[in-house]
Parts: structure tokens; C-alpha cells; sequence
């Protein structure tokens, strides 16, 4: 009898599957494509991969700020989408050998949940027909297509995250409809090469959910590099290269060699029998409770399939949580020190409440905020640089509630956050944690100090 | 030239204004006529409007902030123009959120030394050594529930250590709303299972956190407020009394007939009442008072005010001098004081409970058969005026039918008046309902 069957093998799965392997439990995962999920094969890696090749040249180009000069730089779009090819075959071997190393069984095909009777959840793969005492649904999200008048007619000019990470030749210009995480890393990176980016955005300000002022400053820099934005600005019609948008009421065209979509992403809750179970939904996501437990008792959601937070990391965190109860320790998901991050070039990354979440919920916050270049090694790094650092507490007990960085490199030290708010430290214990010197970590210190 | 827009006075009682709303913010164009923020007293709202066109260079508050009357709100003028000289308090720092003295007294440093609620003894069983004691209070250890092992079951130092040692761990902010409000959890939902706050405030089984928190609007407050005080601090009770409404139906018939042809007052029945109810008052000029705990204030004119249920909520606008009016003056005048409150544009100073000498709250246009209305102290009495419902009466000579009857529902103070007064006036409007004459 098996333990925990697992169907898709993203962060949410494969992490699942990993901790419950560990544990003991005998465990079998279903994946149709690759290991790894869209994170690591349409997603995170591959983009990343993708951003730090422009890093890269863009310090190559621009090293005169910091006395080095190179002649003649180059690329090659061919050489840059090889490699990432590359790390992604890597990690993707990674994760199956992760998966031998805890005695996962995978099964590479399509997984068919029939129902579920005394002897368990029945699932059928590759004609196999497989039984399990509990269930574990990872089969994640895919891009949001709107139904804008003309997109379908546009054949292979339309590209979602996933066409657009296969492209062999460079586009000379890029339309991007959506200024989220997704259209803004990919603005940057073909920014960087010297595509010519227009960003279409339907919300009055890029990157919904981060901070709105951090927000605005990484629009501002991105516009002095060359990229267009449209905000407020409403898709109406696609007309091959052409995309028409609607601004207070004028409509405008921008046109584009290619042109990305990527204006959310959709759970798949269609094509693996789910119906077969009664699972309930919301909000076209799986409905799950705090111990991602569904309607249906031993079927548990994790992973953008619940519809909400559609992140890697949160994926990874809810499959441990599943696996934790089930194995006896009791374990509940917090959404409150989720770090959100978008990797362009510089960082911006977030944890905790924004202001402008604060202010809607009415709790009542105090905030400081730093330029970055109260951190000394920011300045030594980060020539003509500006970025930002914001803290909010809570009124009464000064408790960190959220911490936002606009700067390089925030991804990297947000954790600390992420632990603070996690641990509800409050702004005395802070002031008691020695950071290194210098990095550029210690403007969270200098902010602490800061209210 | 950059013009400054300063917050209104809004009637003469009027210091401050809470602004709700900027529908403009810096950097801005705005044309004259445009909306630039909406603020609210105690009493109602207003909106504020461009009066003239250009950029919006500055503005000093945010949504939500209380601005002193008079005091400068925003700078329209052409960009590149300076708004620094018209910041209220000269060149002070924006409004931030960062308050240091603050914030000083919400850490933990400060929290300790707030006295620790004392754990209810139940009983003489445990006594707590005075170590023990302490450690308990640092460490937020309930010593009630403890079994202590020192000497006749004394709680000792080691206890407490124990204690703590099971338990899960509470993180600091835990700790530090433990101390002030005196809750303690077993199980905790934080990292491997420590204690949160969240875990300290018990969620409710039925709803959790399915609810919204909205801070109240002050008029909101104010009507809480009044209306509170009102049924605490008065000894207020209601006679129930009906009076036969033939004669002011036959008015509003004449009424409707007249303006077919023309004539311009729309006097509706609650005019009329309104009528008996002046006439009444100058009959009994001991409910035409404000009763002030140790004396009574008797008015020589009546200032009648008129409940008048608004979008925003009650409002209670008052007709000054309403003796002095006719039917037609009167009716004109309740529909100006009860547009200015659906609009917004009323008065404050028509608003105050004090204003009014007496007040009518008519509830009969929406089928309210009887009710208990609430006084709006100081004044000493209120008329509920309620639906007209068809009732039997003895016609004479042993015939018997259905005649319309108006309720009448008079809430007074008895501190003020007397059962028997209070019975007399509220007959009086009766009579003056059944007897009203007026010219159309």
C-alpha cells in the first residue's frame, strides 16, 4: 500500500516527496513532463539563468563606472539560451536523484484519479492502476491567455513564459502585456541586449503586491534604460505585430517582432480526474484549509494549484506541511512571512505586509525607511545606484510586520526578514542581532535603528 | 501665483475637520470644479472643490488626518512654483508615521515594567515563593495551575524552570501581549509549535477571522455617543396615543388637488404634525425645555428639529423660529434642512442636540406602528409620529366603522415633566392634529 501518491512533481511535489521519503513513508510520484515543475523548467531557474548572462554583459558594458573598460563586448543569444538549457537539464537530474536517494517511485506519465474507496485513492498511469492511503494534488498553474480580439490569429508572435524561454533568435522588439514579476524580469533581460521593450499595464503602477514605491522607483529606472510603460492601460485588440490598448479612453498601438502574455497564471484543477473526487473549489483554485487538507479526507492541495500565492518556495512549504501532519508532528502553513521577490537588475524583494496592505487591513503600523546607501558596501558596489529599504512594526509592541529592499542584492538577505517576522521579534531583539560588516544586509540594522 | 486651499470653517462650533479623502495628490492637474478632497466634522460631510485650474504643487495631509480649521490643506499653482512657504508650522517635516517618543513606551523594555497581572490564587493550596514569583513573571508562567514541590506544595523556582522547560516557546511578541492582557495558550501555531500572538487571542469557533473591522465615521461616534448617554442618564419612558387623521387627510387631499392647479407648497402630513405639534408646544412651554440636571432652561421660541434618516445616518437638523412660521414656511423649511443633510451641505451648528427646543422623528411613512424614540438630551421630550392604521370607532347612535387614526409615540424625561403633563401634551397634539386649519 503506498503512503502518499503525489501527482506533479514541481516545488510543491518533489519537495513533498523528498521529506516524505525521509520520514519513511513509501511514496509515489507522477509527473507527465519533467521533474521540477514550471519553477524549474519554464520558471525561476531558467530565467534566472537567463538574468545573470544581461548581469553580466551589462557589467561588461557599463564597467567604466568602476575603471575597467572592455572593448568590443558581444553575445550570443544562441550561447546565452544554451546554457540555461543547460542548468536546467542539471537541476532537473538533481531532483531525480533526490528522488532515488529517499526511495521516491516516479512514474513519468499522465496520473488519472478514478475515486476513492475502502482500499484508497485510485490513480492510473501508463495502464498501471496504483492505490494510496493519501493524496497529495501539485499539478500547479499555466499562463493566463485573455480572450483579446485577434491574440489566436497572431500565431507564434503571441508567446507565454514558456515560448518565450525556447526562442533561438532575439526579437528586435518585445511587446509585454502584463507588468507583473514575469513581464518585468523578462523586460529586463531583452532590455539589457538591446531589444526594444514596451511594457503594457493594465493596473496604475507595475508589480502589484510589492511595494508601491519601490515599485514606481524600478519603473523609473527601467524607463531611463530604454523601456516604454503604458500603465492604466487596457488591451483591446491584437492585430499581428500590433497591440492596441486603451488609455482614459484614446486607444494607441505598440508594435513588436514578438509579443508576451503575461498577465497572471490559472490553477490546473482539468485533465487528471480530479472531478472524479468532489474536491471543492475556490476562486478556480483547490479549496484547502491551514493544514492544505481538501473537502475530501486524505486529499491534500499544494502548490499554485490552490490557486493563491503562486510562488515556488511557498509550493515547497505547503508540501512539507502536509507531509509533517501526516507523519505526526502537527504543522500548520503561515502566509504572513512569505518573501516575494522580482529579479531584476537591482533586486526588489519583500516580506511581510506592504503599507499599502497595512493601511487595508487597518493594523495599525509605524514605518522607517533608508536609502540603500546607508550601507556602505551598497555605495562600493553599486556606482550612480539608488535603492530603498522600508520596515513596518507594529504600533504597540513593534513587532516586524513587513521589511521591502529595492537594491542588489535583497534576494539574498530578505531571509533574515522572513526569520524576524516569522520569530515576531520585535524591534528589541533586532537591535540586539550583530550583522556582518560590511554588507549590504546592514541597512535592515540601520533601519531598525532608524525608528 | 499659487493659491492656497485651507480647510473651511464649517459653522461657528466647528474647530477641526477630519479629511476622508484626496481625490487629488501631488503633481496633479486639476481644472476648476474638480473634486480635491472630501472631509467630514462630527456632524457631516463635505466636499471641497477647485476653484481654480493648475497643478496640485503640495499637499500637507493625508487621508484620515484632523485639520484644524483655517489651516492650509493644499497649494494649486503652475508646476516649478514653490508650496514650502504655505506648509502649515512652517517648514516642519511631512506628517510621518515615525514617532519615537512613541514608540519608546510600545517596546518590550517599557512593557515590563507594567505590573504583571497576578495569577487568581484559587484557594490557599499554592503558596509561590518570592523567586519563583519573579521568574514567573518574566517568563509569563501561570503559577495557579502549577503543582509546586517545595514544602506544603509550595511553587519554587524550580517549578517555574519546569514549567517553562514543557511548554512550547512563546515568541517575544507573544510574550509581550501576554503580559498585557493576561491570556496564555498551550499549543502554539508559530515556528515548530511555538506560541504566537495570533495563538493568545482566541478566534472564535463559528466565524475565525471571517469578518471585516471598520473603524467608525464620526458621525457614527457622535450618534453612539448621544444616543448612549441619552438612555443612561435620563429616566425617559413613552406614551403610546393615537388621534383621529380624518381631518389632516382631508388637508393633504385639498393639498394634492390645490397643486394640480398649480399652488406651490407640497405640505405633507409631517407638516402638518409639525403644525399641531408647534401649536401644542405654546400650550405646554414646559416641554419646550432643556432640562440641565439642576435648573431647566424654558425657551420663548421654538427650534423644532426633524429626524431625517440619511445615507451617512441620522441626522437631526433644526428649524430655528419654527413658531414664527406658517404651514407653508414650515414646510418649506423641513425640506430645506433634510436636503442639506442627504446632500451634505447642511450647517453643523443646525445639528447640535442643543439647537433644538423639541424634536419629531416620523417613522410613518415607513408602516412603524409604535415605537420608543431615544431623546436627543438636553430636550426634555420627542414625538414619534407613526403610520396611520384604520381603527373601529363608535360613529353614534350605535354605528360603528373604520376610521383612520395617526400614532402618536411621546418619549419624554421624567426628571422633567410629570406622567400627567406628559399625557396632557400628547393629547394636545391630538386635538390639534384633528382640529388643524390651515389657508391653501
Amino acid at each position: 500500500m503506498i503512503d502518499l501518491a503525489i501527482i506533479g512533481g514541481g516545488p510543491a511535489g518533489y519537495v513533498a516527496a523528498e521529506r516524505a521519503g525521509a520520514k519513511g513513508l513509501t511514496v509515489i510520484l507522477f509527473e507527465k513532463k519533467e521533474l521540477g515543475g514550471v519553477c524549474l523548467n519554464e520558471g525561476c531557474i531558467p530565467t534566472k539563468t537567463l538574468l545573470y548572462s544581461a548581469k553580466t554583459y551589462d557589467n561588461a558594458v557599463h564597467g567604466d563606472k568602476y575603471g575597467i573598460t572592455a572593448e568590443n563586448v558581444t553575445f550570443d543569444f544562441g550561447k546565452i539560451m544554451a546554457r540555461k538549457n543547460k542548468v536546467v537539464r542539471k537541476l532537473v537530474a538533481g531532483v531525480g536523484s533526490k528522488m532515488k536517494a529517499h526511495h521516491v517511485e516516479v512514474v513519468k506519465g499522465e496520473a488519472v484519479i478514478k475515486g476513492r474507496s475502502q482500499e484508497g485513492v485510485e490513480i492510473v498511469s501508463e495502464g498501471n492502476s496504483y492505490f494510496a492511503k493519501n493524496l497529495l494534488i501539485c499539478t500547479g498553474s499555466e499562463a493566463f491567455v485573455p480572450p483579446i480580439p485577434g491574440l489566436k490569429e497572431s500565431g507564434d508572435i503571441i508567446l507565454t513564459n514558456r515560448e518565450i524561454l525556447s526562442l533561438n533568435e532575439q526579437p528586435k522588439s518585445l511587446v509585454i502585456i502584463g507588468g507583473g514579476v514575469i513581464g518585468m524580469e523578462f523586460a529586463s533581460f531583452f532590455n539589457s541586449f538591446g531589444t526594444k521593450v514596451t511594457v503594457i499595464e493594465m493596473l496604475p503602477e507595475i508589480l502589484t503586491g510589492m511595494d508601491t514605491e519601490m515599485s514606481a522607483m524600478l519603473r523609473d529606472m527601467y524607463a531611463k534604460k530604454g523601456i516604454e510603460f503604458y500603465l492604466s492601460s487596457k488591451v483591446t485588440k491584437i492585430n499581428g505585430n500590433e497591440v492596441s490598448y486603451e488609455k482614459e479612453g484614446q486607444t494607441f498601438t505598440a508594435t513588436g517582432d514578438k509579443i508576451l502574455v503575461s498577465v497572471g497564471r490559472r490553477a490546473v484543477t482539468q485533465g487528471f480526474g480530479l472531478e472524479n473526487l468532489g474536491v471543492e473549489l475556490l476562486k478556480g483554485g483547490i479549496k484547502v484549509d491551514e493544514t492544505m487538507r481538501t473537502n475530501v479526507p486524505n486529499v491534500f492541495a499544494a502548490g499554485d494549484v490552490t490557486g493563491f500565492s503562486l510562488l515556488a518556495h511557498t509550493a515547497s512549504r505547503e508540501g512539507e506541511v502536509v507531509v509533517n501532519n501526516l507523519t505526526g508532528q502537527k504543522d500548520v502553513m503561515r502566509y504572513n512571512a512569505i518573501p516575494g521577490v522580482v529579479y531584476t537588475n537591482p533586486e526588489i524583494s519583500g516580506v511581510g505586509l506592504t503599507e499599502e496592505a497595512a493601511k487595508a487591513k487597518n493594523i495599525p503600523y509605524k514605518v522607517a525607511k533608508l536609502p540603500m546607501a546607508y550601507a556602505g558596501r551598497f555605495i562600493a558596489e553599486n556606482e550612480g545606484g539608488s535603492g530603498l529599504c522600508k520596515v513596518l512594526v507594529g504600533e504597540k509592541y513593534g513587532e516586524i510586520l513587513g521589511v521591502h529592499m529595492l537594491g542588489n542584492p535583497s534576494s539574498e538577505m530578505i531571509y533574515g526578514a522572513c526569520m524576524a517576522i516569522e520569530a515576531e521579534m520585535t524591534l528589541k531583539e533586532m537591535q540586539e542581532v550583530v550583522f556582518p560588516h560590511p554588507t549590504v544586509s546592514e541597512i535592515f540594522k540601520e533601519t531598525i535603528f532608524a525608528f | 501665483m499659487a493659491t492656497v486651499v485651507i480647510m473651511p470653517k464649517q459653522g461657528q462650533s466647528v474647530e477641526s475637520c477630519i479629511i476622508t479623502l484626496f481625490n487629488k495628490k501631488k503633481g496633479d492637474s486639476v481644472q476648476k470644479g474638480d473634486l480635491l478632497f472630501a472631509y467630514e466634522t462630527d456632524k457631516a460631510s463635505f466636499e471641497e472643490t477647485a476653484t481654480v485650474d493648475g497643478t496640485v504643487l503640495d499637499i500637507f495631509f493625508e487621508d484620515g488626518d484632523e485639520v484644524p480649521v483655517l489651516t492650509n490643506v493644499l497649494v494649486i499653482g503652475q508646476s516649478g512654483e514653490s508650496a514650502e512657504e504655505f506648509r502649515p508650522g512652517g517648514a516642519a517635516p511631512a506628517p510621518a508615521h515615525i514617532e519615537p517618543e512613541a514608540l519608546a513606551s510600545a517596546t518590550p523594555i517599557a512593557a515590563e515594567k507594567t505590573p504583571v497581572p497576578t495569577p487568581i490564587n484559587n484557594g490557599s493550596s499554592n503558596a509561590v515563593s518570592p523567586r519563583a514569583k519573579i521568574l514567573a513573571a518574566k517568563e509569563i508562567v501561570e503559577t495557579s495551575t502549577l503543582q509546586g514541590s517545595g514544602p506544603k506544595g509550595r511553587v519554587i523556582e524550580r517549578d517555574i524552570l519546569s514549567a517553562i522547560a514543557e511548554r512550547p516557546k512563546m515568541t517575544p511578541l507573544a510574550k509581550a501581549e501576554a503580559k498585557a492582557s493576561g491570556n496564555s495558550a498551550q499549543a502554539g501555531s508559530g515556528l515548530a509549535g511555538a506560541i504566537t500572538a495570533k495563538d493568545l487571542t482566541s478566534a472564535n469557533p463559528v466565524y475565525s477571522s471571517d469578518y471585516e473591522v471598520k473603524p467608525l465615521t464620526n458621525m457614527r461616534k457622535l450618534i453612539a455617543k448621544a444616543m448612549h448617554a441619552s438612555l443612561q442618564n435620563s429616566a425617559q419612558l413613552t406614551h403610546h396615543l393615537g388621534a383621529d387623521a380624518r381631518r389632516i387627510l382631508e388637508l393633504r387631499e385639498k393639498v394634492k388637488k390645490a397643486m394640480e392647479n398649480g399652488y406651490p407648497n407640497n405640505i405633507t402630513l409631517n407638516d402638518m404634525v409639525g403644525m399641531a405639534v408647534i401649536k401644542a408646544l405654546k400650550k405646554f412651554p414646559q416641554v419646550n425645555s432643556h432640562f440641565m440636571g439642576d435648573s431647566m432652561k424654558y425657551f420663548n421660541k421654538i427650534h423644532l428639529a426633524l429626524a431625517v434618516d440619511t445615507d451617512r445616518g441620522l441626522m437631526v437638523p433644526v428649524v430655528k423660529n419654527a413658531d414664527d412660521l406658517s404651514i407653508q414656511g414650515l414646510s418649506n423649511q423641513f425640506k430645506a434642512i433634510a436636503n442639506g443633510c442627504k446632500k451634505g451641505s447642511i450647517d453643523p451648528d443646525l445639528l447640535a442636540s442643543d439647537a433644538a427646543t423639541f424634536t419629531i422623528s416620523n417613522l410613518g411613512n415607513y408602516g412603524v406602528e409604535i415605537f420608543t424614540p431615544v431623546i436627543n438630551l438636553p430636550q426634555v421630550a420627542i414625538l414619534g409620529v407613526n403610520t396611520i392604521v384604520p381603527r373601529p370607532k363608535d360613529l353614534g347612535n350605535g354605528c360603528y366603522g373604520f376610521v383612520p387614526y395617526i400614532g402618536l409615540s411621546l418619549t419624554y424625561d421624567h426628571r422633567a415633566l410629570d406622567g400627567g403633563e406628559a399625557t396632557r401634551f400628547v393629547k394636545q397634539i391630538a386635538i390639534e392634529i384633528e382640529n388643524l386649519e390651515f389657508e391653501i
